[in-house]
């Protein structure tokens, strides 16, 4: 692919979006961010405050009512826009793991990629291996899913996202459905990813995982951005936004 | 299975419950056997069996009408057409009914086949699991597109779907019958046993519909959302992460619906069509036994779907299991 971003340019670009649902309720409002390459974002906030539907408007599992996103150098809400070949460019990894109960955990991995890259069943097999070994499950090829544990299940789900070599990875609470004790190992999977320089966009309660590995954090409430800093900022004791500074003293104190 | 429990007393209440529903079903098999001494009506259950086999032999019958020429040894007949030049020779049977220089028509005895036959019960038996057998492929498919055509977008496909499924479960299956067997039919030249699966197929596409869309709305909304995250398109999601998924959570009402075919495929019998209960009937016009034609027919039903619910149980304890 010849794409026209820079090394600097953003790879997603949120301009003014808004979203209202049919009966008036507002999820999001005005909303405006921008991702670079190599970039992890994550994104906090009180429940029902618009992260994950901002997070689900990138790849158009959700509409939006205004504004315009940019992801790839595509629009993904436009009609002219192959949506499919977008969307095979962005993993997500969504809060309830999803995997395909049916399928054994290799066919999890493989199902995609030879679907849609048209992937040999053997050169499909050898990536998913690979990937399998690399989020520490190189011996749960032939499991069911049901057969994992929570937080197995959640790094599976991220070699299966992973499986399609994408350039950007959307997080969904990946860790909000895990056993305390698990959300650990799913973490460190997305530290080494971030490490690696994958572009990220985690919407989270993790503070210390946002804490440690973000560039930059985005602060969410009622549906607007209100707050974005680096960490040591936005974590820090002299934070100028006293909502957030309540927010981060409620999750903290936890 | 229960644990053996070390006291006992609860399987003594069990056994004392099981001797209830015993003592119940005897006594309703009483009450039966009483009402029955009670009309005046001569049983004659020695007749049945021979509708269901028939140790007299098959039948060897003219195929067309001529005269018929039997050979010295009487091993051989040999008719010769009336009006062409054609010919037929048999040599199989083993006793022969047709006398040398008969003029025989179409469908005469010429001679008599010893051995076990299926009778017309038996007959009967196997036209309904032919019919119920071919009318369950059929609305598996039809079932399966109209499932499918009320989940998707597309709004003439819901529409389309919807009415289908609408019309055929607010109309009677019989009048359905009667109008595939006398409108259709007749419009399309069906014959009486294709207008019977038709129309025991489009009928049971209908309930088919509704299960397949079950199946598909139980699925959880993430897999589709999943699928589609990966680049798959609509279609694809559905082929390989859907459907597998819903067609397996739909087996089991699946085969509840086959066994509701086999019984509703009774009512083909108004056709030209002899089914189990035509050919019950039949039988009953030729033997004035309704009530032991009757109880016969009713067994032999009980005996397929009573076949199949054995397995659909299985088939539901193994899916139960994974």
């Amino acid at each position: 692919m010849t794409e026209p971003d820079a090394k600097t340019e953003a790879l997603i670009r949120v301009r003014g979006v808004g979203k209202t649902y049919g009966n008036g309720v507002v999820a999001l409002r005005d909303v405006s961010l921008e991702i670079d390459r190599g970039e992890v974002i994550c994104i906090v906030g009180p429940s029902g405050s618009g992260k994950s539907t901002l997070l689900r408007t990138l790849n158009a599992l959700e509409s939006i009512s205004g504004g315009e996103i940019e992801v790839l150098g595509q629009n993904p809400h436009a009609r002219r826009t192959d949506l499919n070949r977008l969307r095979a460019r962005v993993g997500m990894v969504f809060q309830s793991f999803n995997l395909f109960p049916h399928l054994s955990v290799l066919d999890n991995l493989t199902l995609a990629p030879r679907l849609i890259l048209k992937l040999t069943a053997a050169a499909a097999r050898e990536r998913a291996e690979q990937l399998l070994q690399k989020v520490g499950l190189g011996d749960k090829a032939q499991s069911l899913p049901a057969q994992l544990s929570g937080g197995q299940q959640q790094r599976v789900a991220i070699a299966r996202a992973l499986a399609m070599q994408p350039e950007i990875m959307l997080f969904d609470e990946p860790t909000s459905a895990l056993d305390p004790e698990k959300v650990n190992e799913v973490l460190d999977v997305m530290r080494a990813l971030a490490d690696e320089g994958m572009t990220m966009c985690v919407v989270t309660h993790e503070m210390g995982f946002a804490r440690a590995v973000a560039d930059r954090v985005v602060f969410m409430e009622a549906g607007a951005i209100a707050h974005v800093d680096r960490p040591d900022a936005f974590f820090g004791a002299d934070c100028p936004n006293p909502r957030l500074r309540a927010f981060l003293g409620q999750v903290l104190h936890n | 299975m229960l644990p053996a429990e070390p006291g006992g007393a609860a399987s003594a209440a069990r056994r004392a419950w099981y001797a209830l529903y015993v003592l119940i079903v005897v006594g309703f098999g009483a009450a039966i056997y009483w009402a029955a001494q009670r009309v005046d009506y001569s049983w004659h259950w020695e007749r049945m069996p021979q509708y269901i086999v028939s140790f007299d032999g098959e039948e060897v019958l003219a195929p067309f009408d001529g005269f018929a020429s039997v050979d010295e040894a009487g091993h051989r007949i040999r008719v010769q057409a009336l009006r062409t030049a054609e010919t037929a020779t048999f040599d199989e049977f083993d006793r022969i009914v047709a006398g040398d220089g008969d003029l025989v028509f179409e469908g005469d005895v010429l001679a008599v086949r010893a051995g076990i036959a299926p009778g017309p019960l038996a007959w009967g038996l196997w036209l309904t699991l032919k019919l119920s057998l071919l009318a369950l492929l059929f609305s598996l498919l039809l079932g399966l597109v109209a499932g499918l055509g009320r989940v998707v977008d597309n709004p003439a496909a819901r529409a389309l779907a919807a009415t289908y499924v609408e019309i055929v479960r607010g109309t009677p299956l019989l009048v359905q019958i009667f109008i595939f067997y006398f409108f259709v039919g007749t419009v399309l030249n069906l014959s009486a046993f294709t207008a019977g699966v038709a129309a025991l197929a489009v009928f049971t596409g209908a309930y088919v519909a509704e299960i397949v869309r079950a199946g598909i709305e139980a699925v959880p909304r993430g897999q589709m959302e999943a699928a589609r995250s990966l680049g798959m398109g609509y279609a694809q999601a559905m082929r390989h992460v859907v459907l597998p998924q819903a067609l397996r959570r739909s087996l089991p009402p699946l085969a509840g619906q086959f066994i509701n075919l086999i019984k509703d495929s009774s009512l083909v019998s108004v056709m030209a069509l002899t089914d189990l209960t035509k050919a019950g009937r039949e039988v009953v016009s030729s033997t004035f036994s309704p009530f032991e034609v009757w109880f016969t027919v009713a067994a032999m039903y009980l005996l397929m779907t009573g076949a199949l619910s054995l397995w659909v149980r299985r088939l539901e304890r193994r899916l139960a299991h994974d």
